[in-house]
């Protein structure tokens, strides 16, 4: 125990240094604590002061976020976390979805009307957007289960937060156990990475040349085990089988955001893991041990074809939705194959734009539910004759979903496909072709389920139209975003400098 | 001295008990004590490993960690759980399907 006396002090000095790069994360526990406090004392008073409070942690984390913007790669806390340009692009990405979601639930009358008030889901969004923070810059095997675990227990319980009905408590379960299961067997692949290498720390040299001295074998269990756990998160093929019950049974501006944040933190974490086994050299992960490079690619190719076919079979236009995020998913694993800067470029293009197009997406469907009930894509029949604004907007959602012009959903999947290409030529691997062929494969097969909602809002006709008011926060707020979906194809500089 | 093999034999037992528990149970409870059996399996190995990295006590701390990590986990799990009997009168998960395709 002695021996270790002399490290404390430059250990101390380490972490105090730290802390003026940690203010965003520091803003974020104050503001939970506060959220906790303004909803014990003040609820009753002024039941708005945990929203206002939430939304406010969340510019100034945005804010101090983007601060950071030009950062070269800095470890802090004994290199427990790195922080680094990119992980910055992820963190102002959470803040995009969290801040859009912490809108969404002060428009959302379930949330609004609950008996148990609706304070406390603003505490949980707060400490899960701490954990997705830290996913995201997380160095070490501990700082990943652990930033992992706390998105996690948030989750299940933003899942099970109303709890109103069967379907609500039968997801939040459902997610729970399964969650639960892929944590544990992530947390045993760990236990393993940490006795072949002996260092918990990703990027340490021990940590590469420790998983080459095992054999292939063993260091590929270990690796698939901590991998099922990531896939967990991003709801990648083999462990897809939660994502449709949690998103159709959970409330809507809750599967608005896991189909968002925590699938994009579960890419952050993937960045990391992969950049250990990526060779500067020849531009490609290492395949000395385990060919990663195949793997990964078929897993893309199977989210791709299996999320796209099986939603055009879906009438519930949650389960649509969740599938179709499944085909996203694929395709951002494929663009994260691609593992160079345009490739980092167009995949966070991607995802800012894949938050935008979700989150507005599930705020008009959320808005149509609430004002009709009405939950299944047949019964959306009439609806654009009578709603015309409304409906137009969730149409070029839809497009912008689909990837087709004049929408940024469009310069999104051109960004991708275009440093895929570039890739290929440089490389001519065969599996990226097949993987850039199946991706516009999906593309096409996704016109015929997206735009089975146009087909029967505005050409089928409906006994008993119904009117819905368009005075209503959610509406503008999808109207907007839909514009800007519409804006950004004109000026992606608006984007594209930040990035 | 018990080597190491030992401790990596039980741990991988227990994570097989566990996830075979996991797989057959049909108790919603046993579930998670399937689950909790695998998360030991994990901490064993991290204590075990741990010998070897007395500097920075990586395993050690990580054991901690997870030892914390999953009695949260099983609160929220019990939580959950719970709400699903006020509805279903069954924890059984086989039986609570009313969301598929």
């Amino acid at each position: 125990m002695n021996d270790l006396i002399p490290y404390i002090p430059s250990s101390i000095r380490d972490s105090l240094a730290s802390l003026s790069f940690f203010s965003a994360e520091i803003s974020l526990i104050l503001g939970f604590l506060l959220v906790i406090l303004a909803d014990l004392f003040f609820s009753k008073r002024y039941p708005q002061l945990s929203f206002i409070l939430a939304l406010l942690t969340l510019l100034l984390v945005a804010y101090q976020s983007s601060g950071f913007l030009k950062i070269d790669s800095t470890p802090m806390f004994g290199g427990m976390i790195i922080m680094d340009h990119l992980s910055i692009l992820f963190k102002l990405l959470f803040c995009l979805a969290s801040i859009l979601f912490v809108l969404f639930i002060r428009f959302n009358r379930a949330f609004q009307n609950h008996d148990k008030g609706f304070g406390d889901m603003y505490a949980i969004l707060l400490a899960v957007h701490l954990g997705l923070n830290l996913m995201a810059m997380s160095a070490n095997l501990l700082m990943v289960y652990l930033s992992l675990e706390m998105v996690s227990l948030g989750s299940y319980l933003m899942v099970g937060y109303l709890s109103t009905g069967q379907r609500q408590t039968e997801a939040a379960m459902k997610y729970a156990l399964f969650g639960a299961v892929c944590s544990a067997i992530m947390l045993y692949g760990m236990s393993l990475l940490y006795g072949f290498t002996g260092t918990l720390y990703l990027n340490d040299p021990a940590f590469l040349s420790g998983l080459n001295s095992v054999p292939v074998m063993a260091s590929g269990l270990a690796l698939i085990m901590v991998f099922i756990g990531i896939a967990f998160k991003l709801s990648l093929v083999p462990l897809h089988f939660w994502s449709p019950d949690v998103y159709e049974g959970a409330p809507t501006p809750v599967t608005a955001f896991l189909s968002t944040a925590p699938k994009i933190a579960g890419f952050a974490v993937l960045v990391k893991f992969l950049e250990i086994f990526y060779d500067p050299g020849s531009k490609t992960l290492s395949s000395s041990m385990l060919d990663l490079n195949y793997i990964l690619a078929f897993l893309a190719i199977l989210s791709m074809l299996l999320g796209n076919f099986v939603a055009i079979w879906q009438n519930n236009v949650k389960r649509m939705l969740a599938y179709s995020s499944i085909g996203h998913t694929g395709f951002m694993l494929m663009a994260l194959f691609i593992f160079s800067t345009s490739g980092f470029k167009a995949i966070i293009f991607y995802m800012a734009i894949y938050v935008i197009m979700n989150m507005a997406a599930f705020m008009i469907v959320d808005e149509i539910e609430e004002k009709t009930g009405k939950q299944n894509i047949d019964e959306y029949k009439g609806l654009g004759k009578q709603n015309s604004l409304l409906m137009i907007s969730l149409l070029i959602i839809l497009i912008s979903l689909t990837g087709l012009p004049p929408t940024v959903g469009f310069t999104a999947k051109f960004l991708v496909f275009s440093s895929a290409l570039e890739a290929y030529n440089l490389s001519g691997s065969a599996i990226l072709l097949i993987m850039i062929m199946i991706a516009s494969l999906s593309t096409v097969v996704s016109l015929f389920y997206y735009f089975k909602v146009p087909l029967n809002a505005f050409l089928r006709e409906s006994p008993d139209p119904v009117k819905l008011s368009i005075r209503s926060a959610k509406v503008y707020m999808g109207i907007f975003l839909a514009f800007l979906l519409l804006l950004l194809i004109v000026f992606p500089s608006m984007l594209e400098q930040l990035i | 001295m018990i080597p190491i093999s030992h401790f990596m034999l039980i741990s991988a037992g227990l994570f097989c008990i566990g996830l075979y528990a996991v797989l057959t149970r049909r108790n919603a409870i046993q579930v998670l004590i399937g689950i909790e059996f695998m998360i030991n399996a994990a901490v064993l190995n991290f204590v075990a490993f741990g010998r070897y990295d007395k500097i920075s006590g990586g395993g050690q701390m990580f054991a901690l960690f997870a030892i914390v990590l999953a009695a949260a986990g099983v609160a929220v799990a019990l939580a959950i759980i719970l709400n699903v009997y006020k509805y279903f009168k069954s924890i059984n998960p086989t039986k609570t399907d009313t969301l598929r395709d």
